[in-house]
């Protein structure tokens, strides 16, 4: 069985990365889901949180997803600007946290946006290990969501490791970017299984071990005892998420096809007018 | 010195076969005019590096001009993969190196800082490391322990678009600042096109956002919607609809023919009276 009816997906996995982030950390925002967790764990449970408006920059702005606005963002609300030297010695330092949404991550918690298949011949070539390499070979805690549980996205086996996971990939590491959460549309998941493989630690209300097993690439470890549900979002929650979305940017990420197209355009159209109705122009060229 | 020139000028002084850095990200501040002028010229097999790629790396992909590229990602962000990019990986069509986003820097750093490599843990315990020929993994001379060696990385040219210049080669950059100043500085030659040419004594007055120092640069190119279609902050935002109608071109062969003589082959004058001219572009994009 799917998740709970009652709850919106989108909700329930933006709510349960947030209660994840905890401490004094720069939290990028490079998707729309990642930006609303940030925003929702510093109003609601980690409050000393500095948010970043872009991949890069506009430090302690309250993030509003967009499909290009995120640089006018920082500059409508006068963010701290950073440069790329700040972010990746923020990760180098460990005053950094970042979810990431990988094509592929495996029982190890290695992960990959680079290609399926072989790299020298891909089948698909993909975009590139970007930044992660260096976030899963610094941070004390990295966080993974994946918004469609399949065997194609949770496998035995990623195709390439552009982030280090646990086992093997450890030579030489040590701790610092092992794999911490990964959040799905069926439940959270840690790596505390034999040799840190993937483990149960909550199923989304509704979602059955079953359905867990049916849609993963390998047999997920279930802890001994009884498995728990995630906590829904509080009415709170919900709230602030609408508010701080109200182009449902996020809705994007859950669709695909002629319906993700339509979405897409009208959020362009709209961006503009929704930026400016929220914040007045005080940026650099507007003083 | 005056070190105006013009955009044929530019591309006149880039070597076929040289190592050129392009500044921006993906979809943010990418030198697009000098990009274009570069994809219909008769240079080739260049060897391209960026961080962050985007339709700039995608273009000379698409036009034949490239024999290999560096880069840590290329994509369209929320637009999805880059076309020509993801042909050429999966038919081997050119050399790739995949690095990723701090060790670019870090090997853009050494070229600077004229030492032969910088140290990182980023990529150990990652398929970077093994498929990635130009890294080494070496031993830690104070402990033992393993590290890798990034190479320098030495642009024979390097590619920006900033939001304002002298005509000294000074450069004003607003929005994120991305890897610019790095390509800028490690480069033998580095060129610039901006949007508007100001006095040195307005340009003063951007303080800490006169980022690009002249003694750095070689030549500076006034060039307005010059980052186009991919966006400028705070000037402009990505011209998503471009894009889109650049990635149903790329799909097909006679698409793409049309879409390089009305967009590739024109200079940047006939590039922006091609998609309605300024007023048109300022009344879609300006933010």
């Amino acid at each position: 069985m799917p998740i709970d009816p009652q709850l919106n997906v989108d909700e329930v996995i933006i709510t349960t990365m947030a209660r994840q982030l905890s401490g004094e950390m720069l939290v990028s925002s490079v998707t729309a889901f990642g930006s609303l967790a940030a925003h929702l764990a510093k109003r609601r449970y980690a409050p000393d949180l500095a948010v970043l408006s872009t991949p890069e920059s506009g430090m302690d702005v309250t993030p509003m997803p967009t499909l290009t606005l995120g640089q006018f963002l920082t500059d409508v609300q006068q963010g701290i600007p950073l440069t790329m030297e700040d972010i990746f010695d923020a990760i180098f330092t460990d005053h950094f946290r970042i979810w990431i949404n990988p094509s592929q991550i495996d029982q190890y918690g290695n992960t990959n946006i680079t290609c399926i298949g072989d790299w020298y011949r891909p089948k698909v070539a993909l975009v590139g290990a970007r930044g992660i390499p260096e976030d899963t070979s610094h941070l004390s805690e990295t966080f993974y969501y994946i918004l469609n549980h399949s065997p194609r996205a949770v496998v035995a086996r990623v195709d390439f490791k552009s982030g280090a996971g646990n086992g093997d990939s450890r030579r030489g590491l040590g701790p610092h970017g092992a794999p911490s959460v990964l959040v799905t549309d069926l439940g959270v998941f840690d790596f505390t299984g034999p040799d840190g493989t993937m483990a149960v630690r909550s199923l989304h209300p509704g979602v059955s071990i079953e359905e867990v097993q049916d849609r993963t690439g390998f047999p997920v470890h279930v802890p001994a005892g009884e498995i728990s549900a995630t906590d829904p979002p509080s009415p709170d929650d919900i709230r602030i998420i609408r508010d701080a979305d109200p182009l449902e940017v996020r809705k994007l990420e859950l669709m695909s096809g002629p319906e993700a197209a339509e979405k897409f355009v009208a959020i362009y159209e709209r961006e503009r007018q929704a930026l400016h109705a929220t914040y007045p122009r005080v940026g650099k060229l507007g003083r | 010195m005056d070190k105006r020139m013009s955009i044929d000028e530019v591309v006149d002084r880039i070597p076929s076969g040289g190592l050129i850095a392009i500044g921006g990200s993906s979809i943010s501040r990418k030198p697009m005019a000098l990009v274009r002028a570069l994809a219909r010229s008769d240079k080739r097999d260049l060897r391209i590096i960026v961080d962050v790629g985007g339709p700039d790396v995608d273009l000379l992909l698409g036009t034949g001009r490239v024999a290999e590229v560096i880069y840590a990602f290329v994509g369209f962000e929320v637009l999805g993969l880059a076309p020509h990019f993801r042909r050429a990986r999966q038919t081997q069509a050119v050399q790739f190196q995949e690095w990723t986003e701090y060790t670019v820097m870090a090997g853009l750093d050494a070229a600077i800082k004229r030492v032969p490599f910088m140290p990182t843990h980023a990529t150990l315990g990652t398929d970077v490391l093994r498929v990635n020929a130009a890294f080494k993994e070496i031993r830690d001379p104070f402990t033992e322990q393993p590290i890798v060696a990034v190479p320098a990385l030495k642009p024979d040219v390097a590619l920006i678009h900033v939001n304002y210049a002298d005509i000294q080669g000074n450069g004003v950059i607003l929005g994120d600042g991305h890897v610019d100043v790095l390509c800028a500085k490690a480069a033998k030659d580095t060129y610039m096109s901006c949007e508007r040419l100001l006095s040195s004594e307005e340009l003063q007055r951007f303080g800490r956002d006169v980022q690009i120092l002249r003694v750095y640069s070689r030549g500076v190119v006034e060039a307005p919607w010059g980052a186009h279609p991919t966006g400028c902050a705070p000037d402009y935002r990505t011209d998503v609809r471009h894009l889109q109608d650049y990635l149903r071109a790329s799909s097909s062969e006679e698409g793409w023919r049309q879409y390089e003589t009305e967009f590739v082959t024109v200079d940047h004058r006939q590039y922006l009276e091609n998609h309605g001219g300024a007023e048109e572009l300022v009344s879609r994009l300006k933010v």
